[in-house]
């Protein structure tokens, strides 16, 4: 870290020779001073050109009647058609609120808890115990949803699942976990946190190990106990930390995991399941109906980019430093 | 190098001499007309390998090099847009259904419209025009399509069960329902415990998918997709059969006559609750009849033969027979322009087409290599046996091969002899119920009229009726709720639907 950052900052301390006149001549002078910064900087600049930037010209289709045989130049365009086409369908509504709901619960559930196991993690003072359930937590972030999704229909499965059996005969009622609609959000959120929590510690978990040790001595000295510590000692430690995550949490949390809500739709459980990722998918690739799902994404992006940009703010304004 | 460069400098002079004599095809060199390329879905674990025995044996029939993309046929369509939107488009594409992607692409002329040139092909020239018809995109034919028995619908029930508890096979709809409720409350499988039910029924829902659902209905007399009623197609889930069928299966649900996880229940599991005793009908296409059979025969080669019965449509509460058939075909293959350019290209494709359905090739792609996998016995395919190697690998290969098959002229191909005398029986009863039940057949009147709206968005207006059905028969909604959903249907697009598809058939009479 601190190595490079001296590296970065050797060149500015001298600046460049003899400043020459003319703005062409003045930047060549500059270009040459720093060609390794540059070139430094090259992958990165091709890599977000070639796969991040080139690929957009394609969501032009959003604003013409694609068809492929036409090609992407040869289609018609139509304007804002499919955007009021989307925004008039009765599916609209549905669909933002099941988004929005699926996206908050996992930020307010699924993020916190993976704090809270790292806190958990933390305190584990074994350092054998520590590190076995650390690989533990992490196995689940390696398996496909696929699996997660079978494994879930074998544990709930209506009338002999294991699970559904333990809980209807606990609570003695008879649901249907894998068609109620009133279960379809628990169980995702369920899923996440099986599988994602574990594995969204580990920066969590690096940030802790930069918490002056000092400070804890003195708490303890000073007659601290374990939750004062890490109420007043790890979690402002952490804070920074906890804020960029969040801000790119959010960035992100439109994006509700198609694999996912995809394998655990079913008829029943449609009105709530239905997210913009799946009916992209449902709409875009089977039905063959590219610009409107492309109009369907791209809204999905700009709800995106307005939520990172009012975190960000949000962030400032309670004298956090944000992302950017 | 040099030589690379000369035989390079070769082709594109006789590439240019090609054109210009073409003529016609403009700035488009001539395609090698040795070459044929296809994309075609497998249903097998694995696709055959481009050098396998029966690939070896195309070619050398067809005379071409041929060059087959086999895709799962589980993301086959997601699959074909994907391709059409590419550079490298294959010369023949097997189109699975007249989907949205494929009648947008079609009408924007991506495919050849192939209307009047088939007749010239004798091999392709159908003996079934009804069946082209309903491929057709408003009576354009965009390609040769593939033939299926438009009777397919058959009750499969454990017949060994039937015969415990001393009952008949059913006739009637009502018949269905008694049997389903002997099955689940009388103990068909004598262990003493209350572990059986009726009907199995999987998740399929949607509408026109020939699911049980959509058998039954047609059995009430719901009608095909559209129902003609008062000079006007309407669509069949807005006739009160379409209610009363749902009502039936509604009543054998709350019964628990039918599997409780139907809205769950996976597909590809069809089977096991039959086979384990579980669930003693499937209400399904009649094939799965061998396939049954092959189960238990499987598990005891020495008692299979009382396990499975079946019979074919059941006659409805108006004592009417309305025998549930498919559209007669299972897609199409088609020629996509971007490939294929010229008329003369087009020519040598349609020709390779012709070889492809004639009999020598029907064979190899249904039956496989005589001699290798099967013997000519009276006039039938029979499986050599003891099986080798060779002859399983191509027993496997034409499971997928049999998907380029399109039979417009009826199958050229030998029937398959079965293994036993019983299995023999079996099918050839099969073969008889089904013809018997052709003579009822209640068709889709308006299988062959695409409506623009329709394209645009049927399948998610589709939806809004096909979750409503599930959800009326899991209780989540009453029957109200049911004809709300198919309210909502025609206020979002459907009554337009309506509008389009009746105005297309009133032109086409």
């Amino acid at each position: 870290m601190t190595a490079s950052a001296v590296d970065v900052k050797a060149p500015e301390q001298a600046p460049p020779p003899a400043p020459a006149p003319g703005r062409r001549r003045r930047f060549a002078v500059h270009f040459a001073h720093y060609k390794w910064l540059y070139l430094l900087l090259l992958p990165g600049v091709v890599y977000f050109a070639v796969f991040r930037y080139a690929p957009m010209y394609g969501v032009s289709i959003a604003f013409k009647d694609y068809v492929p045989f036409l090609g992407v130049n040869g289609s018609p365009w139509v304007g804002f058609q499919h955007f009021e086409d989307f925004f008039a369908n009765p599916d609209f509504g549905r669909l933002l609120g099941n988004t929005l709901i699926l996206a908050f619960l996992s930020l307010g559930i699924v993020f916190p808890l993976t704090i809270v196991l790292a806190l958990l993690l933390n305190e584990v003072r074994l350092s054998i115990l520590k590190r076995t359930v650390q690989t533990l937590v992490y196995i689940p972030h390696f398996l496909s949803w696929t699996i997660v999704a079978s494994l879930s229909f074998l544990l709930f499965a209506l009338d002999f699942g294991p699970l559904f059996l333990f809980i209807n005969n606990v609570l003695g009622t008879d649901i249907d976990f894998l068609s109620d609609p009133a279960w379809f959000r628990p169980l995702i959120v369920l899923q996440e946190i099986w599988k994602n929590t574990g594995w969204g510690t580990i920066i969590f978990l690096a940030a802790l190990a930069t918490v002056d040790q000092d400070q804890y001595e003195a708490a303890i000295i000073d007659g601290a106990g374990r939750f004062r510590r890490v109420w007043h000692i790890t979690l402002p430690g952490i804070r920074s930390t906890i804020i960029v995550m969040l801000i790119l949490a959010i960035g992100q949390m439109l994006n509700t995991g198609f694999e996912q809500i995809y394998l655990m739709t079913n008829a029943l459980n449609r009105s709530v399941a239905e997210v913009f990722d799946t009916y992209v998918y449902f709409v875009g690739i089977t039905q063959g109906a590219y610009s409107y799902s492309t109009a369907v994404g791209l809204f999905k992006s700009l709800v995106g980019i307005v939520l990172i940009f009012g975190t960000n703010a949000l962030a400032k304004r309670f004298n956090q430093s944000g992302l950017f | 190098m040099i030589r690379r460069k000369l035989s390079l400098a070769a082709a594109v002079v006789t590439a240019t001499a090609l054109t210009l004599t073409a003529c016609s095809g403009g700035e488009a060199p001539a395609a090698d007309t040795s070459k044929i390329s296809l994309m075609a879905p497998f249903l097998e674990a694995q696709p055959p390998s481009a050098d396998g025995a029966v690939q070896q044996k195309l070619e050398e029939l067809t005379g071409k090099d041929i060059n087959i993309t086999w895709t799962p046929n589980a993301s086959y369509e997601d699959k074909m847009n994907i391709t059409l939107a590419s550079a490298e488009i294959p010369q023949v594409m097997v189109v699975q259904s007249k989907s949205p992607g494929f009648v947008k692409n079609a009408e924007a002329g991506a495919f050849w419209d192939l209307t009047d040139k088939l007749d010239e092909y004798p091999n392709l020239k159908t003996t079934f025009p009804e069946v082209e018809q309903n491929a057709s995109i408003n009576g354009k034919v965009y390609g040769v399509f593939r033939a299926r028995n438009p009777i397919r619908a058959a009750v499969m029930f454990r017949q060994d069960w039937l015969d415990k508890l001393g009952l008949k096979a059913p006739e009637t709809t009502e018949d269905l329902y008694n049997v389903a409720k002997a099955f689940t409350e009388q103990d068909p499988d004598g262990n003493g415990q209350d572990d059986t039910w009726g009907i199995t029924i999987p998740k399929w829902g949607a509408l026109g998918s020939n699911s049980p659902y959509d058998i039954i209905e047609e059995w009430y007399g719901a009608g095909n997709r559209w129902t003609e009623k008062d000079g006007k197609l309407i669509p069949s889930f807005e006739t009160e059969e379409f209610l009363e069928a749902n009502r039936f299966v509604k009543k054998m649900v709350d019964e628990k006559l039918i599997n409780p996880d139907f809205a769950t229940f996976d597909g590809t599991k069809w089977n096991e609750p039959f086979f384990n005793g579980k669930g003693g009908i499937i209400v399904d296409v009649d094939s799965r009849v061998s396939v049954l059979i092959n189960l238990f025969k499987q598990a005891n080669p020495n008692d299979f033969e009382n396990k499975v019965g079946f019979v074919g449509n059941l006659k409805g509460p108006d004592g009417e027979l309305h025998a549930h058939p498919t559209d007669g075909y299972s897609g199409f293959l088609a020629i996509p322009k971007t490939s294929v350019r010229t008329e003369a290209e087009l020519k040598n494709v349609l020709e390779f087409l012709n070889t492809m359905n004639g009999k020598e090739v029907a064979a190899l792609l249904n039956n496989g290599i005589e001699g290798v996998n099967f013997t000519v016995e009276d006039g039938k395919a029979a499986t050599i046996k003891p099986e080798t190697a060779e002859g399983k690998a191509v027993a496997t290969d034409i499971k997928s091969y049999a998907q380029l098959g399109t039979n417009v002229t009826g199958n050229n191909f030998y029937p398959v002899k079965q293994a036993s005398d019983y299995e023999q029986k079996v099918f050839d009863k099969r073969v008889e119920v089904m013809a018997e039940d052709l003579k009822s057949a209640v068709y889709n009147p308006a299988a062959a009229f695409v409506s623009p709206t329709y394209v645009a968005k049927g399948a998610q207006l589709d939806n809004i009726v096909a979750d409503a059905r599930i959800k009326y028969l899991a209780g989540q909604i009453d029957e109200q709720g049911l004809k709300d959903a198919i309210k909502l249907w025609k206020s979002s697009g459907g009554d337009k639907v309506q509008e389009e598809i009746n105005k297309l058939w009133q032109d086409s009479k």
